[in-house]
């Protein structure tokens, strides 16, 4: 009987070693040891082949919490440069500087200046992808100049120049031109044979003394290098057609052509139809798009059936050509933002095995049958404008 | 897992205790001796046992119309009432029976005799040997022994001094009866009865304590309370062998089922409310003579959570507090944990700007993150035991000393992070909100913190387990002491996270009430 009592003892034992000693995570950190990165630059450095990374640190004294005066002029980050020839070599580097390891799980976005971009991202993207301590979800964003000015550039009512780019990214359901794309999305594009990977621009404006940050745009990648820019109109042609517009802004003249009004986007969607019949493609979009008008510039009242009529055709027209623009841009540039390809790959599975090879000489030939119904809906608070033409009802 | 070591020291502590039980019976035997007629003999012989005791009065008289009986009384000057006895023993036998005729037919060596036509006291009555004579006699009462008599008259004049009926310190409620127990057990137990006016309560006496003789009595509803259980619990009060009983906590820790866990399986309280609702539930409550605290058995986990004043208000809130007594339970016993597991190990965990204003406020910190926290709940308990034991008048101190010189100034002298303090404080209040497992909390939650200092939240989890499967086995009077969560019973979950109002509650608690009971109608509590 005691050799039979014995058994479960001997698994307590062993299971409170393995408890100890199988912990994956078995090693703590303090958190006065970590250096707490929320953003990363990529820039190429000067010397041929070298990269120069930038890494924004939060600086734990300064962030003026605890009751000092909090240091008005001092920064509450510390952007800490090193190079390397690899991107894992420079964060290794970094820690002559700073110390610790970096910690980079909240790190909010990766910013790669122009001319990392231009070069090729999938020689430095590995590594965030790779890194387990880097969040999918991180942001990536393309600066129009050199990632490390971006980063430098101190915002007024944020602390960190990082959480700054990436509140203005989130926003981008306020206007429609630009989109969030983060490192998951980013790399699941990288990986599809014919979809193009979009990146938003980041530019820093100077404004008198200060510098500011803006986003704006994307930048279009075919096979990992990028080979050009969606304008603000073009990036919402593009989310059109990918039912991605949350909101956003349409100006069209008014009926009477002496002012215009102003139409806010409230919904929209959108349903691509792929075609394929005697080696045409034919991709019909229909979007639906609901607005409000917002304000109007003249004295009439717009508040008509026939006014309204003329308005949503104008919007529509508009939406169109949007629409348009970003196709034809994307046929100069021959990448796929639309994600046509991959369209046409789950309707017509058999047949793209034959499109696949040359799908880069077929999409400039693809042809769009575009259907716009546009709606105004409200006209928020005011019926009629508040001052009247005299030949206003 | 334990089972095999906890079992084995059961064993032989149980072997003890029978070893020890069949010595008592046979040192019991030779003091029993019968009181003998003549009245010297006895005076000295109990001289003798008591080894002349200066609180003890030996009054000796004559009484009869000639005067040629004689008597004693015997008491102890500091339990007897003095006034009771010249009145109501002394008076009536030594002028009463004058006022009888000369040749009246009464035999004063008879006690029987004497009992029934002089002594004007209710509570009396004869013993023949003596062990009961002296056993009574350090209980308060007065012993008349007659010259010539073999037995000798027992009669209860004491005077007990007692407590006012007062509110109770520990069960404060907002509504309810605000009366409580005392030390006085006939008063507690006085108090049940009120409550409770029917023919089926039963008070069962006991005594227990070789040197105290302390009156415990089991209180219980015959109709309703489970038969085999009040055997059991019987059979676990006659088992104790100990020299004294001073509180009930002495026989908590004799009858409860796992001695060596840390969560208690037997309840207290000192409110009559309450412990009448748990009798009316089919419980036993056990009274101890010179203690408030009446025991109750069985006890499930979720009776911590359940408070008398759930039953008084309407159900809609008692539930929501319900709600929020078992969320600070897991706040009071994880919340060190949880904050050193993710400040240590899973720092990816806290949302940015958190883990940016914890950084902040840990950057001079000089001390790991377990290190301070078992600084901090370390430095906690020492308050709260101080706070305890301190006279009133110098408590207001403890608090100043403990929220400016601990709080603010460690915060300001950088020891400690301004949101370790934000935790331990809000753990050491929520401790508060369950006070049947204040105690159990206190451990779990140093015991968490170290497994989460070493081994983060998977340490936790671990710890949780643990407890969990061993909160799973407790058993309370054969009562499953998770039940009913663990073994489920859907029906029954009316009263446990939630309380349904009263007219829903329509089913005793099912595993503890007898079967055969009417089980329609229930007074929770």
């Amino acid at each position: 009987m005691g050799n039979k009592m014995n058994l479960p003892i001997m698994k307590l034992i062993l299971w409170f070693f393995m408890l100890f000693t199988l912990s994956g995570c078995f090693g703590g950190r303090e958190i006065n040891d970590l250096e707490i990165v929320i953003g990363i630059g990529v820039d190429k450095n000067e010397s041929a082949g070298n990269i120069l990374l930038t890494a924004q640190i939060v600086k734990e004294n300064e962030t003026g919490g605890t009751g000092k005066d909090g240091g008005g002029e001092d920064k509450a980050f510390w952007n800490v440069n090193s190079t390397g020839n690899s991107i894992f070599e420079a964060v290794r580097q970094i820690t002559h500087k700073t110390g610790n390891r970096l910690f980079i799980s909240h790190n909010q976005a990766v910013i790669f200046g122009k001319d990392i971009a231009s070069e090729g991202l999938e020689k430095y993207i590995d590594f965030f992808l790779r890194a387990h301590e880097m969040r999918p979800t991180a942001l990536i964003l393309i600066a129009e100049d050199r990632a490390s000015d971006v980063m430098d550039a101190k915002p007024e009512t944020k602390k960190f120049p990082a959480v700054n780019i990436e509140k203005l990214v989130e926003s981008y359901a306020f206007t429609s031109h630009l989109y969030k794309v983060n490192m998951k999305d980013f790399a699941s594009c990288m990986m599809s044979d014919t979809k193009a990977p979009m990146a938003p621009l980041v530019s820093v404006m100077q404004d008198k003394e200060n510098k500011d940050i803006y986003v704006s745009g994307l930048a279009v990648f075919k096979k990992g290098r990028m080979v050009g820019k969606l304008n603000e109109d073009e990036v919402r042609g593009l989310l059109w057609v990918l039912g991605k517009v949350k909101s956003g802004v349409i100006t069209v003249s008014s009926p009477n052509e002496q002012g215009s009004a102003v139409l806010e986007i409230l919904s929209a969607k959108s349903k691509v139809t792929p075609e394929l019949k005697d080696k045409r493609i034919v991709m019909h979009i229909k979007i639906k798009e609901e607005s409000s008008l917002s304000e109007q510039t003249t004295t009439e009242n717009l508040a008509t059936d026939s006014a309204f009529e003329r308005m949503q055709k104008a919007s529509a027209e508009i939406i169109r050509q949007e629409i348009l623009a970003a196709f034809d841009k994307s046929k100069e540039l021959n990448a796929d933002i639309f994600g046509f390809g991959e369209m046409l790959h789950k309707k017509y599975g058999n047949e793209w095995k034959a499109l696949k090879d040359n799908w880069d000489d077929l999409y400039p030939s693809v042809e769009l049958k575009i259907d716009v119904e546009s709606k105004i809906i409200k006209t928020d608070l005011l019926k009629k404008p508040a001052w009247q033409s005299e030949g206003g009802k | 897992m334990f089972r095999y070591i906890y079992r084995k020291i059961r064993c032989s502590l149980l072997k003890n205790i029978e070893k020890r039980m069949h010595q008592d019976a046979l040192a019991g035997k030779n003091n029993s001796e019968p009181i003998f007629p003549d009245l010297k003999r006895n005076l000295e012989a109990i001289k003798g046992i008591l080894h002349n005791s200066s609180d003890v009065t030996i009054h000796e008289f004559n009484f009869g119309h000639d005067r040629r009986f004689k008597g004693a009384v015997i008491f102890i000057n500091s339990m007897a009432d003095k006034g009771e006895i010249n009145k109501n023993i002394l008076e009536p036998l030594m002028y009463g029976a004058l006022l009888l005729k000369k040749d009246a037919d009464i035999d004063f060596t008879d006690i029987d005799c004497v009992r029934k036509n002089l002594i004007p006291i209710t509570d009396s009555r004869k013993v023949t040997l003596f062990n009961d004579l002296i056993e009574c006699l350090l209980a308060g009462s007065t012993i008349l022994l007659i010259d010539g008599s073999k037995e000798a008259l027992v009669i209860n004049s004491g005077k007990r001094e007692s407590r006012a009926i007062d509110e109770p310190v520990t069960e404060v409620v907002v509504r309810g009866p605000r009366e409580g127990f005392n030390e006085n057990v006939n008063v507690s137990i006085a108090l049940i009865r009120r409550k409770i006016k029917d023919p089926d309560l039963c008070v069962e006496k006991m005594i227990i304590g070789d040197k105290s003789k302390t009156d415990v009595y089991i209180v219980y509803i015959k109709s309703v309370a489970d038969p085999k259980l009040i055997e059991e619990v019987r059979r676990r009060l006659n088992r104790i062998k100990i020299d004294a009983i001073l509180e009930s906590g002495y026989i908590e820790q004799f009858i409860e089922d796992s001695s060596y866990s840390i969560f208690p399986t037997v309840s207290n309280s000192e409110k009559p409310d309450r412990v009448a609702a748990k009798i009316l539930e089919g419980r036993a409550a056990i009274l101890v003579d010179g203690t408030p605290f009446a025991l109750i058995v069985p006890m499930l986990f979720i009776e911590s959570f359940q408070s008398s004043e759930d039953y008084y208000s309407r159900p809609f809130h008692a539930s929501i507090m319900r709600i929020v007594r078992f969320l600070s339970y897991i706040i009071s016993i994880l919340g060190p944990a949880i904050y050193v597991a993710l400040t240590v190990f899973h720092q990816e965990m806290i949302p940015t700007q958190l883990l940016i204003s914890i950084a902040e406020g840990r950057e001079k910190v000089p001390f790991p993150a377990i290190l301070e926290a078992f600084l901090m709940m370390f430095t906690f308990d020492i308050l709260r035991e101080a706070g305890v034991r301190l006279p009133k008048s110098v408590g207001q101190t403890i608090g100043i000393v403990g929220a400016i010189v601990l709080g603010q100034a460690s915060v300001e002298a950088g020891l400690i992070s301004p949101i370790m303090v934000i935790v331990v404080s809000a753990t050491a209040i929520a401790s508060f909100t369950v006070p049947a497992q204040t105690d159990s909390g206190t451990i779990l939650r140093y015991i968490y913190l170290v497994l989460a200092g070493l081994a983060g939240g998977f340490g936790v989890i671990m710890g949780l387990l643990v407890t969990l499967f061993h909160m799973a086995s407790l058993r309370s009077f054969g009562v499953p002491y998770l039940w009913p969560v663990v073994p489920f019973d859907f029906s029954s979950l009316k009263d446990v996270f939630i309380r349904m109002p009263l007219w829903k509650l329509k089913k005793r608690t099912k595993v503890i009430v007898y079967d055969g009971s009417d089980s329609y109608k229930r007074n929770p509590g």
